[in-house]
């Protein structure tokens, strides 16, 4: 299972604190975000090169990240840099974990496992956003965009504008119902697996408590028609079990 | 004559109450219970004190409490002159028993999913898994509604025992395969948790963070 090219959101900005840390996967991959001290995102590779324990199951101290197994820290390049069983050995640089363009836009966090040179600009958006929540599902982005189209949605602020969802670009949609826009952030997690990043495009000031409050009913809604099974394609009672 | 709780380090209703005794500073005796492999809280002396045979029991001169839930309310309502930690009024009182019983009732499935997973007890590991799924996304969904009025805690703006139970079954969930990638809200929750004062960990709840 490979990663299509371009940038995937793997969280909700505000989901992960300053000096925390999380696992996530792209198509079938381990990763860990995590943000340091001084409020950085950071996205690698799942595995500490020592024992493979999950980085995502460490902690943070200032800009390093330490595995929970040894202690091994690693500096915001992912190059070791402090290994406590030897405290006085000179790390070799070899001792490094892979490490993920990330940015962080539409209120999410983002990253590509493209090269350099055919990197495509990440996507827009400084504006103002407030984020409602992430839905996890167990069905593919295909079947995920497929739900949020069969389901009905009510405005928080009302407005003119109809329905519409439309695609600004790779993994990035925007949904325009009344006076609300929400924009969602379609994450391939594997196969039959996938996550739904929700913030509303807007400001604080409005949409700060109730409206977050309407659009996580939405959300629940959602996961309930996709834990329905019918609507979206059969899928085994099993996965089903698991899309709550 | 001080309190004193019958425990098993592994067994996280047990770790439920060294919780409370420790965060609500309340002096206490501990006797060492042989639950693994000996089964000890299921011979006559520990039935004459639970006859469902479960951990932990605590004894306060000539009272016997079982069932971690109600030694918490026990705890709270003798021990704790502030009053805060189970709430008076309507509300905090009744959400506060609300998640009480939902720890001791829905979420059970996440003692068993580990004890399944620990100590090979019988059950059918995916639907124990599945099932701790639920009542843990319940938890999440509960605290995400919570963030949004900028509340911190499961039954009101300050930490009550409804936290204390509510936190062994997420922070260990891991013994029986539920990650925490899912569940940013109780992540920051499980944080704040950590962070008061008199917490302390069980086997298995790494002191790092």
């Amino acid at each position: 299972m490979s990663l299509a090219p371009g940038w995937h959101p793997v969280a909700l900005s505000g989901s992960i604190d300053p000096g925390t840390s999380a696992g996530t996967h792209l198509a079938g991959r381990e990763y860990v975000v995590w943000r340091d001290n001084s409020g950085l995102a950071h996205v690698w590779e799942d595995r500490c090169p020592h024992r493979g324990m999950k980085l995502s199951f460490g902690f943070v101290r200032g800009d390093h990240i330490a595995c929970l197994y040894h202690g091994w820290q690693y500096d915001t390049a992912g190059r070791c840099r402090y290994i406590p069983a030897h405290p006085d050995l000179e790390v070799p640089a070899t001792i490094t974990v892979p490490v993920f363009a990330t940015v962080e836009a539409c209120g999410m966090i983002w990253t590509t496992t493209d090269a350099d040179p055919d990197r495509a600009a990440p996507p827009p958006g400084d504006g103002e956003t407030v984020p409602v929540a992430s839905l996890h599902a167990a069905c593919g982005t295909e079947g995920l965009l497929d739900a949020v189209r069969a389901m009905p949605a009510a405005p928080f602020v009302a407005g003119t504008a109809g329905w519409e969802l439309s695609q600004v670009g790779g993994t990035l949609w925007r949904l325009t119902v009344g006076g609300d826009t929400l924009l969602l952030g379609v994450q391939r997690l594997g196969d039959q697996r996938s996550a739904l990043h929700v913030a509303i495009e807007g400001s604080a000031a409005i949409y700060a408590g109730a409206g977050q409050a309407h659009w996580h009913a939405w959300i629940r809604a959602l996961r309930h028609r996709l834990g329905a099974g019918p609507a979206v394609g059969a899928r085994p009672a099993a996965a089903m079990a698991e899309a709550v | 004559m001080a309190l004193v709780l019958y425990n098993y380090d592994l067994d996280e209703n047990c770790y439920k109450v060294r919780l409370a005794l420790s965060m609500l500073t309340i002096e206490h005796e501990i006797v060492a219970v042989n639950a693994f492999p000996g089964k000890e809280q299921e011979t006559p002396p520990f039935l004459a004190m639970n006859p469902m045979g479960t951990l932990p029991i605590l004894k306060d001169g000539d009272l016997t409490l079982f069932g971690a839930e109600a030694i918490l309310a026990y705890l709270s309502r003798s021990q704790d002159g502030s009053g805060r930690w189970l709430p008076a009024d309507g509300a905090g009182f009744a959400l506060s028993m609300q998640w009480l019983l939902f720890a001791a009732g829905d979420l059970s499935v996440a003692t068993r999913a580990r004890a399944n997973a620990l100590f090979g007890t019988p059950g059918d590991e995916a639907a124990l898994r599945a099932g701790a799924r639920r009542a843990i996304g319940a938890m999440e969904d509960a605290m995400t509604v919570n963030g949004f009025a900028g509340q911190d805690w499961f039954a009101g703006p300050a930490p009550t025992i409804a936290d204390v139970a509510l936190f062994p079954a997420f922070v260990l969930s891991r013994d029986f395969g539920v990650d925490h990638d899912e569940y940013p809200a109780l992540r920051k929750w499980a944080r704040r948790f950590r962070a008061l004062p008199g917490f302390l960990t069980m086997p298995g709840i790494p002191d790092y963070h």
